[in-house]
């Protein structure tokens, strides 16, 4: 695809339509989008004709353009697609888990980029053209997995972005990882991560100052997975903001799964949503469906990020799982209860980094000239049919690029 | 397609591979299944000899038995319709009220919306449908009549049993002459709602809803969401009623939230009264609230099924109608993650048919069995269940109702 293009019938989510002060639905308009070096440079209503004589045309036939997906918590490094079928395990507890992902863990070593390049072709199929990836770093298999997803990941280069986590999943402290994890961030890795400083690593504070040391030394974000259920994890949680505090990592720390803030009183739940907040502590959920989950509706209202991911699906930890970021947004909303208008099209900034098409009031607030070129065209009217009813997806352009799909045929400009 | 014919290479389960006394796979093997009238009457093994029949290739993909929609509201569904998202509302009663001012607004009519939601349910695997249709006095038997005309429409691709659904309830709404109408009219299942929410007299109601039964000789569907003690208690009586009627084996419960809310004692306690009085129970597997302990139901001969409920309409905008996709939660939701509790969890979407039983012998397909079937890239039950393969072809009755054969670019392997 070209440096530079208009895109033509692109359906925008243009404001809502309000029946005595409730929002009932959505209005829509058809406009043309002229892209140029990976940035939306005009939008303009369809019927304004344009100058297509020197710029080559690309026709989007009224699909619905939504921002990009991004999604935040996967391990490309994990997942069997593209071998033969395989179910789990059953393992009594994290320790058993870890213990059976060990043994097969250099068996699968080898297929790494192959199996991570099957699992990028769903999620970007589904709409994501962003992956943070978390990557075993551990004694069983050193850096062969962070370079297998390396690989990988270049195949996607120019159609997905990515960011990688060092993730020490069988224990910074257990496994005595320290000089890997330093290691894999100088060998690419741009987070650090981290697991249950008490359920596995049976020191919390020390084996939280060792992950800020390594964070502090690279000058790196963190994402640290915290199972760690109830009081325990909160505990965790809250040491972990005050270390965050102490070396100023505001803005650059991420809890996945944190399951405890859905375990404690809700009162907790809220005193802590303030203080994440005010650090600027994203939170990133799998929407897990057999135990508690943070309270997602709780922490957005008070401010806090919150982003999901499908995390590592089909594994050894869990057969299920599409990639689809489209059906983990309508399941977040669907154990939410949104399901009116209004919940459901604010819902898609859950997997768009915080992009959402409307404001309350219903003015636009996206696409705007200016923004990046990253969208995906839907069949659907409007952005909460799209979450609502899972609509399919025909395109990605992913920085202004084609980078899944067909657009209908150049020669739509008649 | 030929009254008598050969479905040939099909992927039959033929029992549990182990390792170490524990099951690590299933085995299948290529079969070939003489189908005439409707029924399977010969299973042959090994190489495929040519006859004068006709003859269909399913390229090795599996055979399953082809699932059962065991709760749809085919009246209620706005499939087919523009979008439109749900009115929150404050309580169940208020829904009501806002579903029967809704309903007479849309342009489209009952039966080509039940028409479009049929076309779902089939390409989703589903040869049977159990459908609700309110009953009340406002709009007299006209629901049930538009869902009978698209029943009848599908009756060559799909069987399917009509519950006369006091929506509005059975006393609350005063429809007592209206569904026994209902009953003699076509509908084989009498079905009723909270008799103390929403009726607000649990024993007038069960009472009246037994007359009904007794007097049509109808089975019973009651659609029981009142939580927790209040729930089981009606749930006691319900059973208690049900042996004095000697109603066993006719009557279901759905959802059956208050099994969900209870100790797992008391459940245990309430899964023994329900198997004494043969009363199964249908789930739509919520995913924001409890609910019943199917695992525990299963342990002690209740019989459960999945449907998928409401889909897009005033009640819910979400909902795909994709029954394994609902099977696959449902596996998700208890963590049966390994190969037997996959395989065996189809049963709740089949009617209790698995290829394979616990101990992983072949019990399905048999001679003289219907040629009801769903075929699926798969490897095995387990997979389709977890991965939510692909549906390529239903078949009904042997004839192809949905998808086409022949055309697979599957390899065969042995």
């Amino acid at each position: 695809m070209e440096q530079s293009y208009w895109l033509l019938n692109v359906t925008l989510d243009d404001g809502f339509i309000f029946e005595d002060g409730n929002i009932i639905g959505t209005k829509s308009g058809l406009y043309n989008l002229y892209i140029h070096n990976g940035v939306i440079e005009t939008i303009q209503l369809a019927e304004i004709p344009i100058d297509s004589t020197q710029t080559p045309v690309h026709d989007a036939g009224n699909l619905l353009a939504l921002p990009a997906f991004k999604e935040m918590h996967n391990h490309l490094d994990k997942t069997y697609l593209g071998l033969p079928w395989k179910s789990c395990i059953p393992a009594a507890n994290l320790i058993e888990r870890l213990n059976l992902e060990a043994r097969e863990l250099a068996e699968l070593a080898s297929s790494g980029q192959l199996r991570a390049e099957q699992m990028l072709k769903l999620l970007l199929k589904g709409g994501a053209n962003h992956v943070r990836t978390h990557v075993n770093i551990d004694p069983y298999i050193g850096l062969k997995n962070l370079e297998e997803i390396q690989k990988a990941l270049e195949t996607f280069d120019g159609k997905m972005t990515h960011e990688i986590v060092a993730f020490p999943q069988h224990g910074l402290l257990r496994t005595n990882s320290s000089s890997l994890m330093r290691q894999a961030m100088n060998e690419g890795a741009t987070i650090v991560g981290g697991l249950d400083p008490g359920g596995v690593d049976l020191n919390i504070e020390a084996s939280l100052y060792e992950m800020m040391d390594i964070a502090v030394e690279f000058n790196a974000d963190i994402d640290i997975h915290i199972h760690d259920p109830g009081h325990l994890g909160f505990y965790t949680i809250q040491k972990l903001m005050s270390l965050i505090e102490d070396a100023n990592w505001q803005n650059r720390v991420s809890l996945s799964h944190a399951f405890a803030l859905g375990d404690v009183p809700i009162e907790k739940s809220r005193e802590m949503a303030i203080i994440l907040a005010k650090l600027g502590v994203s939170v990133m959920s799998t929407v897990p469906i057999n135990r508690v989950m943070p309270p997602v509706d709780l922490l957005h209202d008070y401010g806090v990020h919150v982003a999901l991911g499908c995390d590592g699906f089909y594994d050894s930890w869990s057969p299920y799982g599409t990639g689809d970021m489209l059906e983990k947004v309508g399941r977040l909303a669907e154990r939410y209860k949104w399901i009116d208008e209004y919940s459901l099209s604010q819902s898609l900034q859950f997997i768009t980094g915080g992009v959402k098409t409307l404001d309350k009031d219903g003015k636009r607030l996206w696409p705007k000239v200016g923004d990046e070129a990253s969208l995906v065209l839907v069949e659907a009217s409007c952005s909460a049919e799209a979450v609502a009813r899972r609509a399919n997806r025909n395109a990605v352009i992913s920085h202004g690029r084609l980078a899944y799909g067909e657009l209908v045929a150049e020669s739509a400009l008649k | 397609m030929k009254a008598i014919y050969w479905l040939k290479n099909v992927r039959l389960e033929c029992g549990y591979e182990k390792e170490n006394g524990r099951v690590i796979g299933t085995q299948t093997e290529l079969a070939h299944l003489l189908i005439e009238n409707g029924t399977i009457v010969k299973i042959v093994k090994g190489e495929f000899i040519k006859t004068d029949l006709h003859e269909e290739d399913a390229g090795g993909l599996l055979l399953l038995p082809s699932f059962i929609e065991k709760h749809v509201h085919l009246d209620k569904t706005l499939m087919g319709d523009v979008w439109r998202a749900c009115t929150p509302t404050s309580s169940v009663i208020e829904r009501f009220e806002h579903e029967k001012n809704v309903l007479p607004t849309i342009g489209t009519s009952t039966n080509k919306r039940a028409e479009a939601l049929l076309d779902i349910l089939l390409a989703s695997g589903s040869a049977h449908v159990r459908t609700h249709v309110d009953i009340y006095p406002e709009i007299g038997l006209k629901n049930l009549e538009q869902v009978q005309m698209a029943l009848e429409n599908y009756s060559n691709k799909l069987s399917s049993e009509i519950v006369a659904f006091a929506q509005h309830g059975l006393l609350r709404s005063k429809s007592t002459k209206l569904v026994r109408e209902a009953l003699r009219n076509g509908a084989g299942i009498v079905g009723a709602v909270d008799p103390a929410v929403v009726d607000q007299n649990i024993e007038a109601s069960l009472v009246e809803l037994f007359e009904l039964a007794t007097e049509g000789n109808a089975d019973i569907d009651l659609h029981l969401h009142d939580p927790g003690h209040l729930g089981t208690f009606t749930m006691k009586r319900l059973a208690a009623l049900t042996k004095q009627a000697g109603w066993e084996g006719r009557v279901a419960i759905s959802h059956a939230f208050g099994l969900g809310d209870v100790s797992r004692e008391e459940a245990y306690e309430l899964a023994d009264m329900l198997a004494d009085a043969g009363i199964s129970i249908v789930t739509s597997v919520p995913i924001n609230r409890n609910m019943p302990p199917v695992d525990l139901l299963n342990e002690r001969g209740v019989e459960v099924s999945v449907g998928n409920d409401n889909i897009f309409d005033v009640w819910s905008p979400l909902g795909t109608g994709d029954i394994l996709e609902r099977a696959g939660r449902l596996a998700e939701r208890f963590k049966w993650i390994d190969e037997v509790s996959l395989s065996q969890s189809l049963k709740y979407i089949t009617g209790g048919i698995t290829p394979l039983d616990v101990s992983g012998n072949q019990v399905w397909p048999k001679v003289g069995d219907a040629a009801n079937l769903v075929l699926t890239p798969a490897s095995c039950s387990a997979e389709a269940i977890a991965r939510r393969t692909e549906r390529k072809a239903i078949i009904y009755k042997g004839k192809i109702v949905y998808g086409t054969l022949g055309k697979q670019s599957q390899s065969i392997q042995v």
